[in-house]
């Protein structure tokens, strides 16, 4: 059987395993984003010349090497090490802890945009410095930043495509259409349905940061 | 110095307290006492040092040499300590700096529940009676943006008398409100003033200074001038300098 929807019919089992590999991939990267682009942020703003100093770091580190061969160093590198570390891991930790980079620098410029207006008011009120940047000044950094965020995710997604197909065991869509292509030479169709599951997956994620963006949006 | 400790002593004490920021010295071995249930009105033209003054009282601005001592207690050198000391100092500033993300009574109930660990209910029936004693008490859902300016800065007031403070710090309160707000922001500090509360506030409103305060301070590069009740300041006997700066914000 051929054609875009024989393709689609004959292979639709394996395709839908590697569209929820990439979505919980994706999900679980993003989680890491999230959690260390805002502690690293946190380090970037902080008072301490070493805490900026260690979030300059981090950010420079994680946003000059290729994601490329950061999934190389952290599977078959680390591997070779001797550290018994998983595709999963290897993979959900280099693309998050890649993206958390991006996330990082787009919270330290939203937090600028906050004023020091905020932090006096807080710290007058007796909160510490730093319960003064997470309750005050991370959160409205977040909102500010809402839609720089909605394209980092949208790339990360896009991203992800790398991940299964190099050197990790980790069959996400890439990989599983890949798998089909190479027993059936049937490219253009194969690849066809896997740049709709992207598809699928960033439209989904616009239209989420769209609704978050209204949703939390900051009037000054 | 001795009797700036114990309950009848000076609740703010300034000794020899000098600031700079970088060659230029904003405040030159500023000495002052303020006691408690005191009024205070600071005065001068811009870049005097008020502000920076009412910055280094609650430990925003940290000082070059000299003591702030607050209750009898020194405020510098005393690491996380200060949050607590800040937290019984209330501070209301020119932009509000109220926080636009939260509602108004969320505002208000953040440090209550947050910093002093009081139930959210109590917070909030406490956040409520503020909203009454500054005059809106029908906004507490609101977001800041919603509010005029003359609103947002009595929430402003009542965010900062949440913690239950033993000194309000007022830092040029109403200079960047239209003249119709004006009003209703001066009168919610007077009534804080006849009520008794410590405050030292900063401001060219020499109506307010004369009808409330029980003394009026000119400040000027850096060096108290003027230290006197509004009635006699007003009365011009003292330094050429502040009755010049009188003379222009009153007539102006």
């Amino acid at each position: 059987m051929s054609g875009l929807w024989g393709v689609l019919q004959e292979h639709f089992p394996e395709l839908l395993a590697g569209f929820l590999v990439t979505i919980r991939l994706v999900a679980i990267a993003f989680v890491i984003a999230m959690v260390v682009g805002a502690v690293v942020a946190a380090l970037r703003i902080s008072p301490s010349k070493w805490l900026q100093r260690i979030g300059g770091v981090y950010v420079e580190t994680f946003r000059n090497i290729p994601l490329l061969v950061l999934l190389f160093i952290s599977f078959a590198g680390l591997r070779r090490a001797g550290v018994p570390i998983t595709p999963w891991i290897a993979g959900t930790a280099s693309l998050g802890l890649y993206t958390a980079a991006y996330v990082a620098e787009a919270l330290r410029s939203g937090a600028f945009a906050v004023g020091k207006g905020q932090i006096d008011a807080a710290l007058s009120l007796g909160f510490s410095y730093a319960s003064a940047l997470r309750r005050i000044v991370i959160p409205q950094a977040f909102r500010s930043v809402i839609p720089t965020i909605g394209s980092l995710v949208i790339a990360m997604i896009r991203n992800s495509a790398i991940v299964g197909v190099s050197l990790l065991a980790l069959p996400d869509l890439l990989k599983e259409a890949r798998i089909i292509q190479s027993r059936t030479f049937e490219t253009g169709e194969v690849f066809f349905w896997a740049a709709i599951g992207y598809l699928v997956l960033t439209l989904t994620a616009t239209v989420a940061f769209r609704l978050l963006e209204r949703r939390f949006e900051v009037r000054r | 110095m001795e009797e700036s400790k114990g309950p009848n002593g000076p609740l703010v004490e300034l000794s020899g307290v000098t600031k700079s920021f970088g060659d230029n010295v904003v405040l030159n071995e500023i000495d002052l006492r303020i006691g408690r249930g005191e009024a205070v009105v600071v005065a001068g033209p811009s870049g005097s040092g008020k502000s920076t003054m009412l910055r280094c009282i609650n430990g925003l601005e940290p000082i070059d040499s000299g003591s702030i001592r607050f209750g009898g207690r020194a405020i510098e050198g005393i690491g996380r300590e200060i949050y607590g000391i800040r937290a019984q100092i209330g501070m209301v500033f020119q932009q509000f700096n109220l926080f636009p993300h939260m509602t108004v009574i969320d505002n208000i109930t953040l440090a209550p529940v947050r910093v002093q660990g009081t139930s959210v209910e109590e917070a909030r029936r406490r956040g409520r009676e503020l909203l009454e004693r500054v005059g809106i008490p029908d906004k507490e859902d609101d977001v800041p943006a919603d509010l005029s300016g003359g609103q947002q800065q009595r929430v402003a007031i009542a965010r900062a008398l949440a913690v239950d403070p033993k000194l309000m710090l007022f830092d040029e309160p109403t200079s960047a409100l239209d003249p119709e707000m004006i009003r209703e922001v001066l009168d919610v500090m007077r009534d804080l003033a006849r009520d008794g509360m410590t405050m030292i506030v900063v401001t060219h409103e020499m109506g307010f200074a004369r009808e409330v305060c029980d003394r009026l301070i000119f400040i000027d590069e850096g060096v108290i001038v003027e230290d006197a009740p509004p009635e006699e300041f007003f009365k011009a006997t003292g330094s050429a300098r502040a009755k010049e700066f009188v003379d222009k914000i009153i007539h102006h």
